[in-house]
């Protein structure tokens, strides 16, 4: 019976050293809270809710303590467990470009098809993204690490997602987490940098309306638009393929089924992995580090970069425009391609000072331009550093 | 309008003229294929040995692409002598006949092919000006090399200077190479692209000037390309309404000035004749007219009474 007994107290101290109340450390607690902090958000503020629920309920998966050095396989870094298969998608680069095919199959490009020269707004906001790798580069990251952090200022998660795999993967959960987590603060951050840069005059400047766009327009705009940015920047295929393969399936009219399942199913299946994956990814040892602050405090930096460069381009550019082509300033904060919410901002910070102008519309053009840019400069950088 | 149409054909096709490769599309034999001789070597003393402790001579292959490369049912073909080839057949059913990406594998030329696949049924003599060929399984030539006779010593290789490319050399005992059996033969032991980035651009600013430029340049074709495409659309549209009404030009951009009416105004017109046939169908019956139905169950008013005939079942 004494052996037995000592047999019982072993096993069950040997199931104490497998709980996670005995693997905890402080920095699984806080990864924790910073994921019921963005559940919290998601929910009580309805800040980019399908992303940050997720993300959020990922942090939670992702930092259960538990013996690392069992070999158990559950964690995410673990190879062959179930979440370290799902994590391939991310690891490996294929969610993001699924994620593209859905919003290009999503996207209505002809407020930027009826006013072309939107698409330069779309481009000068990408400035965001060399200004933070000029940043990390005085911080002391290496370029490649710089180039995957600049592209938090593309605002656009599954480019930085994919770019980051690519070029630091260690840093991808940091840069993951921060990317989508001010793509949820676009309405905190640009509203004041849109007042704080144009004048009462300039922000109830009219816009013409939009010409209508033939069905012809929009079948050729992504064929031209592939053809045009891939033969340029082969490197962004994978994004930009994807993308303008998903608004053909759109426009083309007679693939309603597919282009269906591809903004539907599709992307709710790949958002769901991608969110909680990249959430579970910020394991409280590879993610709490002095890295990762700075990663923080150089994506708000870039946020802010891309929305000052996108709307002085625009004051810049009304230089050279008629009057009756100007363009509102308000608009040029929807360059960086947090699509639909940084146009949302143009629209309601518009609406403040005109509640007849209605700058949602043409704020549109430079937004899905800005995820065209934002995926042309992820090519670029990937053309430059790998 | 003809200038018109020509310059902005003109300026389409420049665009696609620029977008063309100058290049073409095979540059001698070096690209047509995946699977290349890389490295030989004819007489081995004391070089690499095979899975049976000896030192026979070699010929590496080498998979140039990003993707596997399986070479079973390709031929190995040798020659020293004028109309004399010996063949060899490389055996199907090994899976180390896949060659992965960018890697390489071996093939002893010891004349004794019992010993595996990986051992052909000829041997090289470095006296003898030497022919080797791989053909695929279609016996179409993939790539070929010749080594000119007497210019390798004992444990020399000749070899591509680096794995892939068209120049060759002598590698191995005397020269400053060394002979790399399955292995590159030219060793990146730094990142040359990240060094120059780190001396060249410390902060950033040619890669911020240049980045820019691409993505400006190509978000700028796009635009130009657009209002192109949108100034013919528009003189399309015209034309087929001019013609649809038989009217001029001149007719028919006042008549489409005229109906340039913007969508706002339609909407407000569709909203308010919506508003104005639903008003009045609201005001005409303002009652609500939802009575409850009684309807008293008995045996007696029960529909199975009133059946002169029970429905078959």
């Amino acid at each position: 019976m004494g052996g037995f007994g000592d047999f019982l107290i072993q096993n069950l101290g040997d199931f104490w050293t497998y709980t996670g109340i005995y693997n905890a450390t402080w920095q699984h607690f806080a990864m924790i809270a910073i994921g019921i902090f963005f559940i919290y958000l998601a929910v009580a503020k309805e800040f980019e809710p399908m992303l940050l629920i997720p993300i959020g309920f990922g942090m939670l998966i992702g930092n259960i303590p538990f013996n690392m050095d069992a070999g158990l396989q559950v964690g995410l870094y673990e190879q062959g467990s179930v979440l370290n298969i799902f994590y391939q998608g991310v690891q490996q680069g294929w969610y993001p470009p699924l994620i593209f095919l859905g919003i290009g199959a999503m996207t209505d490009f002809s407020a930027l098809i009826s006013n072309p020269k939107l698409m330069l707004i779309g481009a000068a906001a990408q400035f965001g993204i060399f200004g933070a790798y000029m940043i990390a580069l005085a911080l002391g990251f290496d370029p490649m690490q710089a180039g995957a952090i600049g592209i938090i200022g593309g605002a656009d998660g599954p480019t930085a997602i994919f770019l980051s795999s690519k070029l630091a993967p260690n840093l991808m959960g940091a840069i993951a987490v921060s990317a989508y987590s001010y793509m949820a603060l676009v309405p905190v951050i640009q509203p004041p940098i849109m007042r704080l840069l144009t004048t009462s005059k300039e922000r109830v400047i009219r816009m013409k309306p939009p010409r209508a766009v033939s069905h012809t327009e929009k079948v050729m705009f992504p064929i031209i638009g592939l053809l045009l940015t891939c033969f340029l920047v082969p490197s962004g295929l994978p994004l930009l393929g994807m993308l303008f393969f998903g608004n053909l399936l759109k426009e083309s009219g007679v693939t309603r089924r597919l282009a269906e399942t591809a903004r539907g199913p599709l992307i709710d299946v790949i958002t769901i992995l991608l969110g909680v994956t990249v959430g579970a990814s910020t394991q409280a040892s590879e993610f709490l580090t002095l890295d990762s602050i700075l990663i923080f405090g150089l994506g708000a930096l870039s946020f802010i970069i891309a929305t000052t460069s996108g709307v002085l381009f625009v004051k810049f550019f009304n230089l050279f425009l008629s009057k009756e082509n100007k363009i509102n300033p308000l608009i040029g904060n929807s360059g960086v391609s947090a699509v639909p919410d940084s146009a949302r901002i143009s629209q309601h910070v518009g609406l403040e000072y005109d509640p007849t102008n209605y700058l949602l519309m043409h704020a549109m053009g430079p937004n899905v331009a800005g995820v065209i840019g934002s995926a042309v400069a992820a090519g670029v950088l990937l053309g430059f550093l790998l | 309008m003809n200038k018109n149409k020509f310059g902005i054909l003109s300026m389409l096709l420049a665009v696609v003229v620029a977008f063309t490769s100058c290049k073409p599309a095979v540059e001698g034999e070096e690209t047509g294929s995946k699977i290349l001789i890389n490295e030989i070597l004819m007489t081995n003393e004391t070089n690499y040995q095979d899975d049976y402790g000896m030192h026979s001579a070699w010929v590496e292959l080498f998979n140039k692409s990003y993707g596997s490369y399986n070479v079973a049912s390709h031929l190995l073909k040798f020659s020293n002598t004028p109309g004399d080839t010996t063949v060899y057949f490389i055996p199907k059913g090994d899976v180390l006949t896949l060659v992965p990406p960018r890697q390489h594998t071996l093939f002893w030329a010891d004349g004794q092919p019992n010993r595996g696949t990986f051992h052909v049924n000829f041997t090289l003599d470095p006296t003898k000006e030497s022919w080797i060929g791989i053909y695929d399984g279609g016996n179409k030539l993939l790539n070929e090399v010749t080594i000119p006779a007497n210019i390798l010593a004992a444990d020399q290789s000749y070899a591509r200077a680096i794995d892939g490319e068209s120049e060759w050399e002598v590698r191995g005992a005397g020269t400053s190479e060394y002979v790399t059996p399955s292995t590159n033969n030219y060793t990146l032991d730094k990142n040359v692209k990240m060094e120059k980035f780190q001396t060249q651009d410390k902060n950033g600013v040619g890669m911020a000037i240049s980045a820019m430029a691409v993505v400006f340049s190509g978000l700028l074709l796009l635009y130009i390309i657009f209002r192109t495409i949108g100034k013919i659309s528009a003189w399309w549209a015209m034309r087929t309404a001019s013609k649809a009404k038989g009217l001029n030009e001149e007719e028919t951009k006042e008549a489409m000035a005229k109906g340039a009416t913007p969508g706002e105004v339609f909407a407000a017109i569709a909203m308010a004749m919506h508003e104005m046939q639903e008003d009045a169908h609201d005001y005409e019956d303002t009652v609500l007219t939802i009575q409850k139905v009684e309807r008293r169950y008995s045996p007696w008013n029960s529909k199975i009474y009133s059946l002169r005939d029970l429905p078959r079942k």
